[in-house]
């Protein structure tokens, strides 16, 4: 078994897929209709674009547990994924000047250092960097 | 304050309230990061932090969850990767990311990667033409 996709429900695609490339950096790899108006959307970071992809699944529409979960998760501000970078607070400084909402400013935990923001998906997203 | 924020201020308490620890470890990381090629070992890392080996290695594990020596191999592995992926053959990439013979290099990287270092460099550059092509074709 490998591991190729990883995915984040998202409450808009098209909100999503803007937000994952022009705020984030991350580059558009799949999309393609399944009918109704969903869509096999992946993003990858732009350094690594054979790397694991990132599917941004409209899973809360139609299934009300995934968005009672999804709710959940982000009222408790608890980080639905993370996601690496080198440097959380250049990271931190460049997203906020892009608009983008933390809930957690960078913060040192031991060995690595997080910060949690807001994807407007319905997601608190985690950067971190290893100390 | 959210629920997430609270636990993060938990766990802090519990796990890295030691502060002159933590300095130590980070800094061992970061000297293998700058001196992954050459000959790094537990004595080494010891004497530059002024600290026993022993209580270094237990550290070490402690908050990174492996030992120098495995964080010295995973970051050398990955600079034998990157190197691969620019087209130095397999020895060059062994001995410029600090491995001592190819062939031990070889059986290591297999055992990490899944594939011989050869067959991970031609994948890398078949992904690379393939990339190439769909950007250049025009039907």
């Amino acid at each position: 078994m490998k591991v190729r996709v990883i995915s984040i429900p998202v409450l808009d695609q098209d909100k999503a897929l803007a937000f994952y490339t022009d705020k984030l950096g991350f580059v558009k790899k799949h999309d393609i209709p399944l009918g109704e108006g969903g869509r096999w959307l992946t993003v990858v970071a732009k350094e690594e674009q054979e790397g694991t992809e990132v599917l941004l699944e409209p899973s809360p529409h139609g299934f009300e547990p995934a968005k009672t979960y999804q709710k959940a998760l982000f009222d408790a501000g608890i980080p639905y994924t993370q996601f690496n970078v080198d440097d959380v607070r250049e990271e931190y400084e460049r997203l906020v000047n892009l608009g983008v909402t933390f809930s957690v400013k960078p913060t040192a935990m031991g060995t690595v250092k997080i910060a949690v923001f807001d994807d407007t998906c319905g997601n608190n997203i985690q950067i971190v960097e290893l100390l | 304050m959210t629920f997430y924020q609270t636990e993060i201020n938990r766990i802090r308490e519990i796990c890295y309230s030691n502060d002159k620890q933590v300095q130590t470890v980070i800094a061992t990381r970061r000297f293998i990061d700058n001196n992954f090629d050459k000959e790094v070992n537990l004595d080494l890392l010891s004497h530059i932090r002024y600290t026993s080996k022993f209580h270094l290695l237990r550290l070490f594990k402690k908050y990174y969850g492996i030992t120098p020596k495995q964080y010295l191999t995973f970051r050398r592995i990955e600079a034998s990767k990157h190197y691969l992926k620019k087209g130095m053959s397999v020895s060059e990439a062994c001995y410029c990311a600090g491995f001592e013979t190819p062939s031990s290099f070889s059986t290591l990287f297999k055992n990490r990667i899944g594939l011989p270092p050869v067959e991970y460099q031609k994948e890398q550059f078949l992904q690379s033409e393939l990339k190439t092509d769909s950007g250049t074709c025009t039907h």
